[in-house]
């Protein structure tokens, strides 16, 4: 029998960089907000400092900060007619545990999605003509603007301490930015990090093809900051252990050490760890959620959570889980294409070359989130004309080290034996001489790339598994051949000793780590027809639920997904300290 | 108490004027900008440990001796006596100076940045 909770004005499930930002706003206007977050507490001084933060095995290897799959995983598969299987292991991606979430091992980098990505459909319908996009290719447009984000991007950035250079401030190009990003209202808060000499070496390379370099957006400290919260930053060390660790030096932006004390500090304000949430509960007519059941996980005792509003703000995944084993919406079944839980699950895609210059020394151990240098000609750019080659989306190119670990970074020409004596020479006589550019695509929605509930495998709860039904189509193998060949062809023009060229992705598995960028499920939309949430990420079907996070995109960028993840957080905020308090109900006619 | 604290002020005074890193013309408020550096992981307050220890009392004291705080191993070897002097050469480049230490600060180069952080601690930190 679950003791019942006190209600509360707010319930916030899961306590990572949506949550934090969700609890420092809402307790600020007056809200009694409990969060649930189903990790423990951790801190910088306890958890992230020298020496025991640089420990490879414990973070990398063996995922210390990540979710337990011995408590729950997913079950995967590329196809319907395969029988899914559960992922007993972490790979592809690695959603994080624990306070701070994954704004703590994430590697910072900050990107503003624009209206190519917002307005997908209609852009292409009108340049490429309505048959241009396959009919099993399920995108549509998210029933939000660039403009409208604007200011909340702004918002994420300042107080998560992004270094970058802007490339277009209220529509004048500025030289060494990004010339093909949507107009900002001012510049990053920080200068950009110090670059490496394999970005320098890219860089050259990419202006040479005519392509247009700049230093990629990253919240990695480039000097101490405060933040406009009075959140202090330290400066970014370049210690190479950056994703997938906390930051020894407080200079990565981060929920612990930014919203989340500011929210702690409220007496508003109060904080359940070891607490999993199992299902939002909904009253008797289904149109309003009542709270929440949750399990400590530390002696098995369960709870409810009554509360006014309940907020989604746990990972991606975890956000559509809740959603079908709670039965709110109808589930997606692709066959009928009827339902929207669980609908256009995304991920990204990329294919990169290593190159070897026998003499030259990278120091590839010196990194940080944001030492690299990206170039945007095929990715935000609408002038590049993916009619010529058929495909939808886009993709990044960059280069420049994110971390070089003793342990997994061990980059050697093709052909050396993966093991024995051989292998000992090359990666002794290679490391320090090796450099890498890489490419991240955007994967554009599929009818038959999503999420359901498992029918076989349960959880530590006796809850289904969620079921991950995912491969790359058409689409995004004609995009990675092209971005495979314009990644050679800068490769081979920086003359290296010999390199292991680019090749396309054409299937996914979930074996070796890709990103952590899982996208869609609960996507936004204008009517709830089409969607699970409204533009300011609230319940079609119950006006007092909102999702929040990656969970809402409709489909996946090249870009990482925290800039629109944080901007997004910070605007439903608004939605609701400004509008939904004064007059609870839905924000957007059905 | 009040016995240390002239102790202390004694001891400040016999750093600036004898140990040539202090002068009259180092600019405490300037200081205070240049801690910013150090704020993410010492108090302000200098009380309390964060991800680095207190700082309230450092001058005159031995590196690594508070008990409530976990020193690197090499900090605590180092034999330090922390002044204006040792700790402006600490300061300008801690891996150098005590290597292996665990401070994660790459340090700063610029005497004049160094002199006027000196002088902050020196009032703030007594």
């Amino acid at each position: 029998m679950a003791t019942k909770m006190k209600e509360v004005d707010v319930v916030i499930v899961g306590l990572g960089w949506t949550g934090g930002i969700l609890a420092k706003e809402l307790t600020e206007a007056g809200l009694k907000v409990v969060a649930l977050e189903r990790g423990g507490m951790r801190s910088t001084a306890n958890d992230y400092s020298v020496p025991q933060v640089r420990d490879e095995l414990r973070y990398v290897q063996r995922h210390d900060l990540m979710q337990n799959t011995a408590k729950d995983t997913l079950t995967i598969r590329n196809n319907p007619s395969q029988e899914a299987l559960p992922m007993r292991r972490l790979g592809s991606f690695l959603p994080g545990e624990a306070v701070g979430g994954a704004g703590v091992h994430w590697s910072g980098h900050t990107w503003r999605w624009t209206d190519m990505e917002f307005k997908v459909r209609s852009l292409y319908e009108q340049r490429y003509g309505k048959n241009y996009i396959p009919a099993d290719m399920t995108i549509q447009d998210w029933g939000i603007t660039y403009a409208e984000l604007e200011p909340y991007y702004d918002k994420f950035e300042y107080m998560a301490g992004v270094s970058g250079k802007a490339g277009n401030i209220r529509g004048r190009i500025q030289s060494g930015g990004n010339p093909f990003e949507a107009p900002r209202a001012r510049d990053y808060p920080l200068p950009p990090l110090t670059t490496v000499l394999a970005s320098h070496m890219f860089s050259e390379a990419a202006k040479n093809h005519g392509y247009h370099p700049f230093p990629r957006p990253s919240a990695n400290a480039s000097r101490a900051y405060t933040n406009p919260d009075g959140a202090r930053f330290g400066a970014c060390q370049y210690c190479g252990f950056c994703a997938r660790f906390g930051c020894e030096a407080n200079a990565k932006g981060s929920p612990h050490i930014t919203v989340i004390p500011i929210a702690m500090r409220n007496p508003n304000f109060e904080l359940r760890t070891h607490a999993w949430v199992t299902k939002v509960l909904k009253d008797a007519s289904g149109k309003r959620v009542t709270g929440v059941s949750y399990t400590n996980v530390l002696n098995g005792e369960e709870f409810e959570q009554p509360a006014a509003i309940v907020l989604l703000c746990a990972y991606a995944i975890n956000n559509v889980h809740l959603m079908l084993l709670s039965d709110i919406g109808q589930p997606y079944d692709p066959v009928s294409q009827q339902g929207v839980i669980g609908k256009n699950y995304c991920y990204q895609t990329g294919a990169g070359a290593n190159l070897f210059f026998e003499g030259r020394n990278f120091n590839p151990f010196i990194s940080a989130g944001g030492t690299n240098v990206s170039i945007d000609d095929f990715n935000l750019n609408w002038d590049f004309d993916r009619g010529n080659h058929g495909f939808v989306g886009g993709y990044t190119i960059g280069s420049g080290f994110n971390s070089a670990l003793p342990i997994g970074y061990r980059p050697v020409p093709r052909g050396t034996p993966s093991w024995g004596k051989e292998w000992k020479a090359a990666t002794a006589k290679w490391y320090q001489t090796a450099m890498n550019i890489g490419s991240s695509g955007s994967v554009m929605a599929n009818r038959y790339n999503y999420y359901d509930l498992d029918p076989t495998y349960r959880n530590a709860f006796g809850q289904p598994l969620m079921r991950m039904t995912f491969d790359y189509t058409e689409n995004e193998n004609k995009m990675g051949r092209h971005a495979a060949e314009m990644v050679n062809d800068i490769a081979k023009s920086m003359n290296p000793t010999t390199f292991t060229p680019a090749s396309v992705r054409t299937s996914w598995s979930v074996v070796p780590y890709q990103s952590t960028h899982n996208t869609g499920g609960t996507i936004m939309g204008t009517n709830p027809r089409n969607s699970a949430v409204n533009k300011y990420l609230q319940s079609w079907d119950c006006h007092n639920l909102f999702l929040i996070g990656a969970n809402v995109f409709v489909h996946n960028a090249s870009y990482n997904p925290t800039g629109p993840v944080g901007a997004l957080a910070y605007w439903t905020a608004d939605a609701i300290r400004n509008r939904y308090l004064k007059n609870p109900g839905p924000l957007v006619p059905a | 108490m009040t016995m240390r604290l002239n102790t202390i002020l004694a001891v400040a005074t016999t750093f600036v004027l004898a140990a040539g890193v202090a002068h009259a013309q180092d600019d405490p408020k300037r200081g205070e900008k240049v801690f910013e550096n150090c704020r993410a992981c010492h108090a302000v307050d200098g009380r309390a440990n964060e991800v680095g220890p207190g700082l309230h009392g450092v001058f005159g004291r031995r590196a690594g001796d508070r008990d409530d705080f976990r020193y690197s191993p090499a900090l605590k070897r180092s034999g330090i006596i922390w002044t204006p002097q040792t700790l402006d050469s600490f300061i300008a480049d801690p891996q150098k100076v005590v290597p292996a230490n665990r401070m994660p600060y790459d340090g700063l180069p610029n005497a004049r940045d160094r002199a006027d952080l000196i002088m902050y601690m020196l009032q703030v930190f007594k």
